[in-house]
């Protein structure tokens, strides 16, 4: 038996795809088995098609592969997408009673089981029920205790009553029962083992969320865009249990100016976008890293540019958070690895931009923002989450920190950049604030003089926090190999995996997954050092590998993939075994 | 009972407070109509009973945009058109502070336009000065959404083609609750409308209309001015939203006519801010969002429960 399982249900856009798709995760988390779902919007042909996909182990899986063992068909198109994921032994389940599914086509070697869906659905109480009837008929496959399945269902409709609960309960037995009595097929392949294991279920905008109000994040602005709605979906009705708020902005315009309000008066405040909104938002990045202000920006990239791709995987907004906005501007850019790391960054990132009072940006990606997956509860451990709010002085200290005449200083030249803050509302604090180049006192200044030392004195910041802070990768794989594979964002997982494979062949690579894109780690000595570096990134150009080979001084070599699709495992080792061939024939 | 120290400070104020140690000059050209603005502001704060350390005063860019520096209280000069997002979070944030916003006619019904229709809106507990010069002031004069139609700049050498913006209404039909007019040359009137927006609760508009003499030299310097809400020759009710529209509209075409009408415009005391608002179907909180939570002793709850019970 293969150690994981891969499954997933596809139609058209409409056809209740992922919430079907999400009640199957649901169930299989409940069952102590580890999931990582995505989604597939591929379209090889035009016309509307979708599927969600989950990927099963009693491990931790943490990427997608090119395999699939069960597939719930509910159109002929969704088989032909898959025809190259599908293999023989592959199990599709169908309802060929329904006229547009009753020439189907089950390839040589598979299995097709024709499953009246939509009548065992009617008969135990409505046609909507189909996608649970699949769902039953897919439990007896994998010879999966319904019972997890109904706690699934129970979850789900709760809300809508009693009655519904059970009506689904009977549609999803009513496809396992005709399974069992109508094929008598030895499934055994795809046994799906369960475990005691309690595991949590939740995608990275999720993840992000939840950082937020472990971090003390208390305001929220943002504007509705794909991949990062979630983020403010998840807070809003939540937050507020923490005394925070969440506010929908007329534009991106206004929503990274409104978290910068609300973080001027002192609360903890983030905004969340994707490419098109943050392009709106650069215009602010400016005014907050000038007027010190502590701000979390999340990007949660899509394909570009313009509207690009909305719903498809890139990487393609490095540059844009490392150099975006006129002038020169001190920040810091985060991009978390994983849907954990998102929480974790997330928590860093608060802390970071409060400790230096500079705008921090929060890199995730769509295929990680929209990836449901499981953890243990203690990969979310609250006790360890710190809160370091910085240099905020009160009504107590605040004598230490202003000029004879008692006016408060907000930029004072200090050795480690950072000045105190104070919030609006402190006696003895009153100082301005502004975007214009400023002295000590916030006072506008075209001082030539001054003007060094403002910039210096910011700029110093990011200095302290380079030594301050620790800005390691995170290692995988043979840390002596001579083939150095960096990365950054959510290629970590498919990275990971594909490290393995490529062990099995023989073939030792170290990995480097880099979650911190400014300031980075150096990595000159280590990409010196080896003698072959392929750094891989979901994009056309290889932004990250160009500030790599600038740091070190040295041309790497690059797997660049921006088709929308993003990596699979397999597909990775191949692409790395490749690039090394390539390089031995040269 | 705020945990800022400085708010609802109960103690006797003096105007003078008002007045920055490090920059009690302003150095707008002489004869600026933003003097009055300044000076009706810095009288109207005793009499709401807000000291500087309790006040925020967020601006645009302008040369309007310069009346922080010459004003001591907390500010935050911000950048063109987006005074308004930035002053209504902060409000909300700690609605212990007296909040007002303050820029120039280019910065809030150009460039800040959706913000300043969605403020209005939402009706955010709030005052918006709009510095209205019907010009571009700090960029040295051009045409600005105010200027009348016919209005000769460098920009425009043939006159405006374009009808001007009729800001009063525009408030009104975007949902403001307080709406006033008043002008630099009439500084009592002013005191009273800036005194009566910040005691406003809810979003209060005042247009201010500054005279330019420097670069906006053919419009008039706003006199002689009618008080609407004095004069015989007008009777409407400004609780009354028809007949305020009608008022507006009447006032708006009126000074490109050369008659100056001010006053209050639109008042309606019943409807909720946003935060009471959001605060009735449960979506805010009762302590300010920035209450001090980075006290040692603050109560950082963060039950396991509360988060993973969504995703177990
Ligand atoms: C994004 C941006 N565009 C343009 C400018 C240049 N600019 C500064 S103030 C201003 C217009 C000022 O007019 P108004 O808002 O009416 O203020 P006033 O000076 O008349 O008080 C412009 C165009 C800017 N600072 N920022
Ligand atoms: S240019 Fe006009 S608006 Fe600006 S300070 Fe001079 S008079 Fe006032
Ligand atoms: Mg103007």
């Amino acid at each position: 038996m293969p150690a994981d399982f891969n499954w997933a249900i596809g139609g058209e856009a409409g056809d209740g795809i992922d919430s079907t798709g999400k009640i199957f995760a649901q169930a299989l988390s409940r069952a102590g088995r580890h999931v990582f779902t995505s989604k597939d919007f591929a379209s090889r042909i035009r016309g509307g098609y979708t599927a969600y996909k989950v990927r099963t182990s009693v491990d931790q899986v943490q990427s997608v592969v090119d395999r699939l063992d069960v597939l719930i068909a509910l159109t002929q198109r969704t088989i032909d997408e898959n025809l190259d994921e599908l293999h023989e032994g592959s199990v599709i389940i169908y309802d060929g009673e329904r006229t547009q599914m009753q020439d189907v086509e089950i390839p040589d070697g598979m299995v097709g089981l024709s499953v009246p869906l939509k009548r065992l659905a009617e008969d135990a109480g409505g046609a909507i029920m189909a996608n649970v009837v699949a769902l039953g008929a897919a439990c007896e496959v994998g010879s999966f205790p319904i019972e997890n399945l109904d706690s699934a269902l129970e979850k789900r409709f709760k809300s809508k009553g009693q009655q519904l609960v059970e009506n689904n309960m009977e549609a999803a037995r009513a496809g396992q029962d005709y399974v069992k009595e109508e094929y008598d097929h030895d499934f055994d392949d795809y046994d799906l083992e369960t475990t005691d294991e309690d595991y949590v279920l939740l995608n990275g905008d999720e993840a992000i969320g939840m950082g937020a109000i472990a971090a003390g994040c208390r305001y929220y602005a943002g504007y509705p865009i794909t991949p990062a709605t979630d983020v403010m979906q998840y807070l809003t009705g939540r937050i507020e249990n923490w005394g925070g708020h969440v506010v929908q902005a007329e534009d991106e315009l206004s929503a990274i100016n409104l978290a910068l309000g609300a973080a001027r008066a002192g609360a903890r405040s983030m905004t969340a976008t994707s490419g098109p909104g943050i392009d709106l938002m650069t215009e602010t990045f400016g005014l907050v890293a000038t007027s010190e202000t502590p701000l979390v920006i999340a990007d949660v990239m899509r394909s570009g540019p313009s509207t690009g791709m909305p719903t498809k995987q890139e990487q393609g907004d490095l540059n844009m958070a490392l150099y975006g906005g006129h002038g020169e501007i001190p920040r810091f850019v985060l991009a978390p690895t994983t849907v954990s790391e998102c929480f974790w960054k997330t928590v860093e990132a608060f802390n970071l931009a409060e400790k230096y009072q500079t705008p921090v940006f929060l890199l995730a990606d769509l295929a990680m923002a929209v990836t449901e997956q499981t953890f243990s509860p203690e990969a979310f451990d609250m006790d360890a989450v710190e809160i370091d709010r910085g240099f905020v002085v009160d009504e107590n200290d605040i004598g230490e920190h202003q000029t004879e005449k008692g006016q408060f200083k907000p930029h004072e030249l200090t050795e480690d950049g950072v000045s105190p803050r104070a919030f609006p509302g402190t006696d003895g604090g009153a100082h301005m604030s502004t975007g214009l180049e400023h002295d000590e006192m916030g006072r506008r200044t075209e001082d030539t003089d001054m003007r060094i030392e403002q910039v210096d004195k910011r700029n110093r910041k990011v200095e302290t926090a380079t030594e301050r802070e620790d800005w390691s990768p995170r290692e995988f794989g043979d840390p002596d190999s001579d083939t150095l594979v960096l990365s950054w964002g959510s290629n970590e997982g498919a990275l990971v995996e594909a490290v393995r494979f490529l062990e099995e062949d023989g073939i030792d690579v170290r990995f480097l997954s880099v979650p911190y894109i400014f300031p980075r780690p150096d990595l000159s000595e280590e990409i010196n050092d080896a003698d072959d570096v392929i750094v891989v990134e979901c994009n056309q150009t290889g932004q990250f590998a160009d500030v790599l080979e600038h740091d070190a001084l040295r041309r790497v070599k690059r797997v660049n993939k921006y088709n929308g699709v993003r990596f699979k495992a397999d597909e990775l080792a191949d692409d790395i075994k490749e690039t090394l061939a390539a390089e031995a024939e040269a | 009972m705020s945990a800022f120290n400085a708010i609802d400070d109960e103690r006797e104020i003096d105007r003078e407070e008002f007045t920055p140690a490090l920059e009690p000059q302003p150095t707008w050209c002489p004869g600026c109509g933003d003097f009055g603005v300044l000076k009706a502001l810095k009288q109207a704060m005793p009499e709401v009973g807000r000291t500087p350390e309790e006040t925020l005063l967020v601006t645009g860019i302008g040369c309007s945009g310069k009346l922080n520096s010459y004003f001591e209280s907390y500010g935050f000069h911000t950048i063109h058109g987006r005074s308004l997002p930035i002053a209504r979070a902060a409000k909300l944030a700690n609605p212990g502070l007296e909040v007002v916003a303050a820029g120039g006619d280019g910065d809030g019904y150009g460039i800040g336009g959706n913000h300043f229709m969605h403020t209005a809106r939402e009706n955010h507990d709030m005052t918006y000065i709009v510095f209205n010069n019907e010009i571009f002031g700090l960029t040295k004069g051009q045409t600005s959404p105010t200027s009348p139609m016919g209005h000769k700049s460098k920009t425009q050498p043939h006159g405006s083609a374009k009808q001007p913006l009729r800001p009063l209404s525009m408030a009104l039909n975007s949902g403001a609750s307080y709406i006033a007019r008043t002008a630099a040359v009439n500084p009592n009137q002013a005191k009273q409308i800036l005194q009566e927006a910040m005691e406003h609760d809810g979003f209060a508009h005042v247009d201010f209309l500054t005279q330019c003499p420097t670069w906006n030299k053919d419009a008039k310097q706003y006199v002689p001015y009618i008080d609407i809400n004095e004069s015989d020759d007008y009777d409407f009710d400004n609780t009354n939203r028809e007949e305020a529209a009608e008022m507006m509209f009447e006032t708006e075409n009126k000074l490109h006519e050369g008659e100056v009408l001010t006053g209050r415009y639109y008042v309606d005391s019943d409807r909720p801010s946003y935060q009471q608002e959001k605060q009735n179907i449960g979506e805010m909180p009762d302590e300010p969002l920035a209450e001090r939570y980075f006290d040692e002793d603050y109560e950082w709850e963060r039950s396991y429960d509360m988060f993973l019970d969504k995703h177990a």
